[in-house]
């Protein structure tokens, strides 16, 4: 009897352990490999005709994107019926939804009627496993250790990171640099802007990260801290829009080589398809445009070195 | 002047409730006088002793502690308490202290003894009644007998004016009441005065100086052991009498 | 000998009042198998192995297995986060240690009150009842945020505005009115007799309450109390809330900076490496006095 036990056990341990070996199949989540054969489409629309099966809601265009929408990523306001607070992307508007929109255009989508947001934390993006969209769009920057968990396509926005603060604050006549030491400084969490404090700025004092933006403002006027790190753009809004009395004080690296780009579940085959609009949006001056009409007041700010 | 007694209780009534459980109780007991109280379950014996040290408070009636009367008004309740030593039914050690430190607990801290004091007084008693070796343990150690034991002894160390004894081997198997009833027998030979509520009528009748039987709230009759025991006037006296014969109990 | 409890812990009493035996109270998860015996022990290991190599082959063979342990199980990315989060964890521990102190305290003054009887009392009841009512009902979240943004703002002098302090008095609130009323259940759960006993000794209310009641009262409810500690610690992790960077903000920020959940995993592991043997000690804690306390004989 012993003996039957014993070799039991001994036997699903084995099997359970050589289990692991096995390459699964399916793991990556893309459901179909697409594609007529041997031509690489020259379009963006007739990639995503190619690769038509791979879209999460087939003749829709789905865009996981932050809620609220902030400006000046979106505008337009909010509309009934949308959960997005602030703005609802459905709109087209701001520099995030005017890129959306060509984008989708020339993938072959009417906008809005073929497109579909839907609100994504910025956790969810990145998880593992089969995504509720076709790419996320929230100002996501590229960083190389992020890769693994995700694909993603080439730049939309060159993205410089700014210091907005309010009027009398320590920092707010800073030049350099050097003049930020002393500082407390804050930064949105799961940013690019913290790395700019803790790698570039390495003030004396920790940074205070946030979870969200309201926070950190409060903060700054609370006199908590005296300064936030954010990407350019978005420094402007909260100095115009969010802080009494805010001011821009200054961006950093001008040869920073940050970008913003969209994200993709690993391994799926609209990532070239949305490169190719975006080739063509930044070849026939487009995207330059659409920069211009959304972020033309937004990017003349002294640079810190 | 006759010196006062040292417990005089006058008419005393006690309800719970509705139910009046005392009904105009009269006793004195003199300085070293052993009275038993014998009586039916519910005539209420316990609820007499709890009022003598006021565990209970009193609707009617007065009491007196060697002439103070502690039922008067503005009466300092501890004080009165640590001058009447009551010992229960059920042991109530403190568990999570060593039989010394439940002996001294009361002397220090109600008392104000040093510890010194407290635990020389403390050793001395605990030797006196067979106890010196469990000085140390908690009373999860102690059987049944001993943990009682270690009850009187800890009522002694406040050196009480009257020692009033509740039952105190009702809850105990046969076998340890012996050990408990000899440290009584001891006391009263010390001349401590008491006031010891009984199922043990052949105990009472060996150590109490007078006998009361309590029945439905007053003492029915009250006499020497020889009076109540041989020769009980009243009639429910006697029938109490006989049910303890029968239940073999004397 | 197999089966049976060690010989230390049941003394059979000499004759007279029975001791109920109390044993250990801890884990009684490997009693069946002492009770029977060698054959018992055979099926116990083969059933836990099959169930639980069945659940390990469902797993490992997932369509997403691989994924996930990328996403959670990274080891290099574990090992880096590690060192990054126990450093700040230390923060964690400042925060949890220093708050269970005065929750300790503040929590005992708010069940005495809420104990002590006459009618003089009763507006120190009232307010007690209507504490306990009050910061059980707000989630700690809140009582973070309001705290830690809104007292700031008052911009009243000498109020301070550090993150930590802070987070430590919401915390101190929070928890104050669950312990309050762990006490108190351990209060009430002393025998009646056990104060007669004290008061009749001639001990004031005061004395009594202290030397006799608490003291018992505090070692019946230790399990309830640790429970409440450990909730404690975890919630010590609120306090990123108002952008101070603790362990869980440092595990989110590495996660947010590489797409990946390993750095939560970590973390993970070191909560249960500091909460298991708090849990043995209570237990071992709880063990030693059951049986003393239980012994309370005859009532």
């Amino acid at each position: 009897m012993r003996k039957v036990f014993a070799f039991l056990v001994v036997g699903s341990l084995l099997f359970a352990a050589c289990a692991e070996d096995n390459p699964t199949i399916g793991g990556t989540g893309a459901t179909a490999t697409g594609g007529t054969g041997s031509t690489t489409p020259a379009t963006a629309a007739d990639c995503a005709a190619a690769n038509a099966d791979a879209f999460k809601s087939s003749g829709t265009l789905t865009i996981g994107t932050g809620n609220p929408a902030f400006p000046p990523w979106w505008e337009g306001g909010t509309s009934d019926g949308s959960e997005f607070e602030f703005n609802d992307p459905a709109k087209g508007e701001g520099y995030e939804g005017a890129v959306a929109a060509e984008v989708a255009s020339r993938m072959g989508f009417s906008f809005p009627d073929q497109v579909t947001f839907v609100p994504m934390s910025f956790n969810k993006s990145f998880a593992p496993g089969p995504k509720d969209f076709d790419f996320v769009l929230q100002q996501i920057s590229y960083k190389p250790e992020r890769d693994d968990a995700v694909d993603f396509s080439d730049s939309y926005y060159n993205v410089n990171q700014a210091l907005v603060s309010a009027e009398g604050t320590s920092v707010a006549d800073a030049t350099t640099i050097a003049d930020l030491k002393d500082a407390k400084l804050g930064a949105p969490i799961g940013t690019t802007s913290l790395d700019v404090i803790t790698q570039q700025i390495q003030p004396t004092q920790d940074p205070a990260v946030y979870d969200d933006l309201a926070q950190a403002v409060t903060d700054l006027q609370n006199g908590d801290i005296d300064g936030i790190v954010v990407d350019l753009p978005t420094a402007f809004f909260m100095a115009a829009v969010q802080i009494k009395h805010g001011v821009v004080v200054g961006q950093f690296g001008a040869e920073s080589d940050e970008y913003f780009a969209m994200a993709f579940e690993t391994g799926s085959p609209l990532v070239q398809c949305v490169n190719l609009a975006l080739a063509e949006m930044k070849a026939d001056g487009t995207l330059d445009d659409i920069e211009q009409q959304w972020l033309a007041d937004k990017t003349n700010a002294p640079v810190l070195d | 002047m006759a010196p006062a007694a040292a417990l005089r209780i006058e008419d005393l009534h006690k309800s719970f409730d509705q139910l009046e459980v005392l009904r105009g109780i009269d006793l004195e007991v003199d300085e070293h006088e052993v009275v038993g109280l014998i009586g039916a379950s519910g005539s209420g014996k316990s609820t007499l002793l709890r009022c003598i040290n006021l565990l209970e408070p009193v609707n009617a009636g007065r009491v007196f502690i060697e002439g103070e009367e502690i039922t008067a008004r503005g009466v300092d309740v501890n004080r009165i308490r640590q001058r009447v030593g009551i010992v229960f039914q059920a042991f109530n050690l403190f568990p999570h202290m060593s039989v010394l430190r439940n002996v001294t607990l009361g002397p220090i801290e109600a008392l104000g003894a040093s510890k010194a004091e407290a635990e020389a007084l403390a050793t001395e008693l605990l030797e006196r009644f067979g106890l010196a070796d469990k000085r140390d343990d908690y009373p999860d150690r102690l059987s049944g007998g001993q943990q009682q034991r270690v009850a009187i002894v800890r009522a002694l160390a406040m050196k009480p004016d009257v020692m009033l004894l509740d039952e105190v081997t009702s809850a105990l198997d046969p076998e340890l009441v012996a050990e408990v009833l000899n440290v009584i027998r001891e006391l009263a030979a010390g001349g401590m005065t008491m006031v010891i509520a009984t199922h043990e009528m052949g105990f009472a009748r060996d150590i109490a100086h007078r006998i009361c039987f309590l029945d439905e709230g007053v003492i029915l009759e009250e006499g020497t052991p020889e009076q109540i025991f041989s020769q009980p006037r009243q009639e429910r006296t006697q029938r109490f009498l006989e049910s303890i014969i029968e239940a073999g109990r004397m | 000998m197999i089966g049976g409890e060690s010989p230390e812990k049941y003394q059979p009493l000499p004759g007279g009042s029975h001791t109920p035996p109390s044993g250990d109270r801890g884990s009684k998860i490997l009693a069946p198998l002492k009770a029977e015996g060698a054959r018992g022990v055979t099926i116990a290991v083969v059933s836990t192995v099959v169930v639980f190599g069945l659940l390990a082959f469902a797993i490992l063979n997932s369509s997403g297995w691989p994924q996930i342990k990328e996403a959670f199980f990274d080891p290099t990315l574990f090992w880096d986060s590690l060192s990054k989060i126990m450093k700040r964890f230390s923060r964690n521990v400042f925060i949890f240690m220093v708050a269970e102190v005065f929750v300790l305290i503040l929590a005992m003054i708010l069940a005495v009150m809420r104990s002590l009887r006459g009618p003089v009392f009763t507006p120190l009841r009232i307010l007690a009842a209507a504490y306990t009512d009050l910061f059980r009902a707000v989630p700690t979240i809140l009582v973070i945020l309001l705290l830690g943004f809104g007292a700031p703002s008052l911009q009243i002098k000498g109020v301070p505005h550090s993150d930590i302090f802070w987070a430590i008095v919401a915390l101190v609130l929070v928890y104050s009115a669950y312990v309050a009323e762990v006490y108190r259940a351990g209060i009430q759960s002393v025998h009646p007799s056990q104060v007669a006993s004290a008061r009749a000794l001639g001990l004031s209310r005061g004395k009594t309450m202290r030397f006799v009641v608490i003291p018992q009262a505090v070692r019946r409810v230790l399990p309830p109390l640790l429970n409440d500690f450990i909730g404690l610690q975890k919630d010590s992790a609120l306090v990123a809330v108002l952008g101070y960077t603790e362990a869980l903000r440092e595990a989110q920020i590495i996660s947010a900076a590489n797409f990946d959940f390993t750095p939560y995993v970590a973390l993970a592991l070191v909560y249960i490496v500091i909460t298991i043997p708090e849990a043995r000690f209570v237990d071992w804690l709880v063990a030693r006095d059951q049986r003393r306390l239980q012994a309370v004989g005859g009532v």
